[in-house]
């Protein structure tokens, strides 16, 4: 569960103060599957770190699973981070030092509430993703998708209950793309919450719910559904 | 391996940026090493010096004037000559005030030995004047030097105590070994003046270029001052009563080894300042990189749960150990030098040389590291901080765009 509060990000800039959010109120439920769409600089990335404890707003409150995020300190914070949330962006992010295994594994070095093997339950996320041969492989030698992929496998190491997704399909082709949103409709049908920022209006059909964005306003946008698949 | 654990992580992060990270250490070893041995070589050249006047044991030491160079070669290196003044010079030197004794030495540049190959130092005292040698006699040996007894400087190889050693056919016994001085003293031979005249009428049957030593002549006066006495004031009054003769102090010495040994100092601190200074820009561009790379690096980190004080301590760790390998690097290649080189070094540039204590080589080495790692430990806090002073989000996203 996922609860704004008049939330607000302002930037000082030279050219003056951007408002890149602004009293943003929204109330995502558990199990959800929605979707942020917007023109570019509308905000999209900016709500979806502020829900992810990644960065500060300016004003208001967020509260996740009864928790008032930004009244946290550090510690308390990080250990949300860690444990409930899971982050997906357009750039894979895996540690270029660390081979596809060892990256998936990371998050359990910051904070280990699962119970289960590190490296099994890694290996075995891995291979749902489709990645079981590339343990060994570091990530200079995958693939954009396979990245993604990845990351993916990464998000979800630590169980968490939200994934929080930002233009996961953004550089990739077609096929490609459709297979990582099934993949999130799947890890969605699990009963995570998927929170997904997307350029993309036509993959508003994964969608339980579609917030549209501009200018740093939210809005809910009514119908545009197509069957799921 | 069921578990990453923190020790993996940072050898894997070591490990995978080899480049960067040879390069980090390879700079700190050239700094280090550079800076180390020119400490070195200041630290032992100031304590041979030191100990090679304690061996001395004089306030002064008088040689005839346009021998003064020689007698510098003599102590500072042991470059042996022969040279003579008149034992009324002596006298003089008796009635200077704040001149508590004298004692006269003669310094014999040997052709032939048993023991060298090249020519040694024959330096010999008046057994009933001296008060260098004889105090170091009484103490190791309990009596005095007896008739064709020698003793000799520590780098005199080839014979041992109660062994034999010839000079000009006269044959010696080793009646003892002094300590290592890293002067000159350390290549001579002492003997008793007489046994040297005797030495050297018999060289006249024996050599082809034979010793002319008279008992009328010495080549050295050291001179013992009375407590209290100014050594400037009586080296001028030395010089006024005995116009023919120059004085030798251990503050002349030690200066012209200073003199000797400051453009070698010099060019290890430059060596030092200008690895430094080119891998300055260097470090600073690669840092730039590095410091965005490590801000997203840093900003992943704290995105997966990672709190500030992980991220603080892994970076914290990964510069140590890079700063700390360079360092010992640096080190032991400054140590190999110095003792591998020891004899090459210290006869190319003509300075005494004796390794300082080991204290004193621990409490430089310590400062050296000390600073090394502050360094390290500065470099790497810089991006953490960065990445602290800003939200993870922002980090992620550092030169992303
Ligand atoms: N650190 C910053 N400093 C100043 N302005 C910023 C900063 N980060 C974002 N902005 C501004 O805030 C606004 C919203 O940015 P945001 O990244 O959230 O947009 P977005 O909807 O994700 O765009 P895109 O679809 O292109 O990713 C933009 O106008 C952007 O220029
Ligand atoms: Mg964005």
């Amino acid at each position: 569960m996922i609860e704004t509060n008049e939330v607000m990000k302002t930037y000082e800039t030279l050219s003056g103060r951007i408002t890149a959010l602004d009293q943003a109120n929204i109330s995502i439920k558990d199990g959800e599957f929605v979707l942020i769409v917007g023109r570019s600089g509308s905000g999209k990335s900016t709500l979806l770190s502020i829900l992810g404890g990644l960065t500060r707003p300016s004003s208001g409150k967020v509260m996740l699973n009864g928790k008032d995020l930004w009244a946290m300190n550090d510690e308390d914070l990080s250990e949300v981070r860690g444990s409930e949330l899971g982050f997906v962006f357009q750039f894979p992010g895996l540690l270029p030092t660390l081979n596809t295994l060892e990256n998936v594994m990371l998050p359990t070095m910051f904070c280990s509430k699962v119970e289960e093997d590190p490296s099994e339950r890694a290996t075995i996320l891995l291979q749902t993703v489709g990645l079981g041969d590339k343990l060994d492989s570091f990530p200079n030698q995958l693939s954009g998708g396979e990245l993604k992929r990845a990351a993916i496998a990464r998000s979800l190491m630590n169980n968490p209950s939200i994934i929080l997704a930002d233009e996961p399909t953004g550089d990739l082709d077609v096929n490609t793309e459709k297979e990582i949103m099934d993949m999130f409709c799947r890890i969605n049908k699990l009963g995570k919450t998927v929170v997904m920022v997307t350029h993309n209006q036509d993959l508003a059909c994964f969608a339980s719910r579609v917030l549209s964005m501009e200018r740093g306003i939210v809005s809910e946008e009514e119908g545009q559904k197509c069957e799921r698949i | 391996m069921a578990k990453l654990s923190y020790g993996q992580f940072l050898w894997r992060n070591l490990k995978r940026r080899s480049f960067r990270n040879v390069a980090t250490v390879l700079t700190f070893a050239v700094v280090v090493c550079s800076v180390l041995i020119a400490s070195f070589l200041t630290e032992g050249t100031s304590n041979s010096t030191r100990a090679g006047m304690t061996r001395l044991g004089a306030d002064l030491l008088v040689v005839p004037q346009e021998y003064a160079s020689n007698a510098d070669a003599i102590i500072i290196t042991g470059k042996p000559s022969t040279f003579f003044m008149n034992t009324t010079e002596m006298t003089k030197l008796q009635a200077v005030p704040g001149v508590q004794r004298v004692a006269p030495q003669t310094f014999i540049a040997t052709l032939s030995a048993s023991c060298c190959a090249l020519p040694t130092q024959l330096i010999a005292f008046n057994s009933t004047m001296d008060f260098t040698v004889t105090p170091w006699l009484d103490q190791e040996l309990g009596r005095p030097l007896e008739k064709d007894e020698v003793i000799l400087g520590y780098q005199i190889k080839g014979t041992d105590v109660g062994q034999p050693i010839i000079f000009y056919g006269h044959q010696f016994k080793v009646a003892g070994i002094l300590q290592p001085t890293g002067t000159g003293v350390d290549q001579s031979v002492f003997v008793r003046d007489s046994d040297a005249i005797v030495m050297a009428r018999e060289s006249v049957k024996v050599a082809w270029q034979p010793i002319e030593m008279n008992p009328g002549q010495i080549s050295a006066i050291l001179v013992q001052l009375e407590p209290g006495a100014d050594v400037q004031q009586v080296s001028a009054d030395i010089a006024a009563a005995a116009p023919e003769v120059s004085v030798i102090t251990s503050n002349h010495l030690a200066r012209k080894i200073d003199a000797q040994l400051a453009s070698t100092v010099g060019a290890l601190y430059l060596t030092a300042g200008a690895v430094t200074l080119i891998s300055l820009p260097l470090i600073a561009t690669v840092s730039t990189l590095v410091v965005n790379e490590r801000r997203r690096e840093i900003g992943l980190y704290r995105m997966m749960g990672a709190k500030k004080g992980f991220v603080f301590n892994a970076l914290l760790a990964e510069a140590l150990i890079l700063a700390m390998v360079g360092a010992l690097i640096g080190l032991v290649s400054a140590a190999a030098i110095v003792i591998i080189f020891n004899n090459t070094i210290t006869v190319s540039l003509g300075i005494p040389f004796l390794w300082p204590g080991l204290d004193a080589v621990l409490l430089q080495t310590w400062w050296v590291m000390l600073l090394t790692v502050l360094l390290g430990a500065l470099s790497a806090l810089y991006p953490a901080m960065m990445a602290a002073r800003s939200d993870p989000y922002e980090s992620i996203r550092a030169g992303q765009k």
